[in-house]
């Protein structure tokens, strides 16, 4: 149950190709540069349908392409992680090049409650740790799906995934 | 302090695209002069907000970047000008947190932070005009 399911789909017009990949329960979001407002609104647009599509329970905004973020750009990372949270999904973001971060941050811009991670390895790490999944899981013998509750709490806490992190 | 001029360019605003595209400009040339990445990121993002403040709220502007060298150093002005409504109190946009639009209320006071010399002069009505000057270090 190691293997990578890995599917590439919807080009955002202007945007390229593959700027959105499942990968497991993971939507990876590589962030193109020099996006225009509308081009934002789109991708969000765009994350949330595939979130839903493909059950996606975490989110990966990629900014290593991104080289100028403003204040504008702040506001789509914070209102996207927001509307993710809202159907279920968590949002991730990696690859903040350290000029854009020292911008940012003397800019004033803060983004509480997102949380970073180095690289796709990390989020990886991090969703594959997390708890939401084990009730679906094939090796528990739900073969539909349904919702089991001795199971549920057998198979642990409802704990934060970056417990996991933190211990380190 | 006499100026010697050595470049200028002007960005005509009247979308985002071209908000875009003069920010992209303005990275390159301040990387051209000589500024590190993480500063002529600074310059791009200032160009970025003043653009879309022009584009906001003036509906179209201009940007202008300067590039001079003075008293033996040399500095990236940016200056953005528009005939829009004006700001009715400049004080209050760049003491921060101030948004009437989709922003986070950052792009005036935190667009002065990015740079070592920033003015406003805005008159109701009449319009606005931002000049922001960084020093290569």
């Amino acid at each position: 149950m190691e293997e990578f399911e890995m599917d590439t789909f919807n080009e955002l017009g202007s945007m390229g190709t593959s700027t959105i990949q499942k990968l497991e329960n993971l939507l990876l979001v590589a962030v193109p540069r020099d996006l225009t407002d509308s081009e934002v609104l789109r991708l969000r647009r765009q994350v949330l349908q595939d979130v839903r599509r493909y059950r996606s329970r975490w989110v990966l905004l990629d900014f290593s392409r991104v080289d100028i973020c403003d204040s504008f750009f702040g506001r789509f990372i914070q209102s996207t992680a927001k509307m993710a949270s809202l159907m279920g999904a968590d949002v991730v973001i990696s690859g903040l090049q350290d000029a854009v971060i020292e911008t940012m941050v003397d800019l004033g811009m803060t983004l509480p409650n997102i949380h970073a991670v180095l690289d796709l390895d990390d989020a990886l790490a991090l969703s594959r740790s997390d708890q939401r999944d084990v009730w679906q899981n094939d090796s528990l013998g739900l073969e539909d799906g349904s919702f089991d509750e001795s199971e549920w709490e057998d198979s642990g806490s409802r704990e934060s995934p970056f417990s996991n992190l933190t211990e380190v | 302090m006499v100026e010697q001029q050595s470049s200028q360019r002007q960005f005509p605003i009247r979308s985002v695209v071209d908000v875009v595209r003069a920010r992209r400009s303005g990275l390159d040339i301040a990387l051209k002069m000589g500024f590190h990445q993480a500063e002529a990121n600074k310059v791009a993002v200032v160009i970025s907000e003043l653009g879309r403040n022009i584009e906001l709220y003036a509906g179209e502007g201009l940007i202008t970047v300067t590039t001079y060298a003075a008293g033996g150093g040399k500095y990236i002005e940016v200056v953005a000008e528009d005939e829009g409504p004006g700001i009715p109190d400049v004080d209050r946009v760049l003491a921060g947190g101030y948004t009437t639009s989709q922003g986070m209320g950052l792009g005036i006071s935190g667009s002065r932070r990015l740079m070592d010399e920033f003015d406003i002069q805005s008159q109701v009505g009449k319009g606005t005009r931002v000049r922001a000057v960084k020093r290569l270090r």
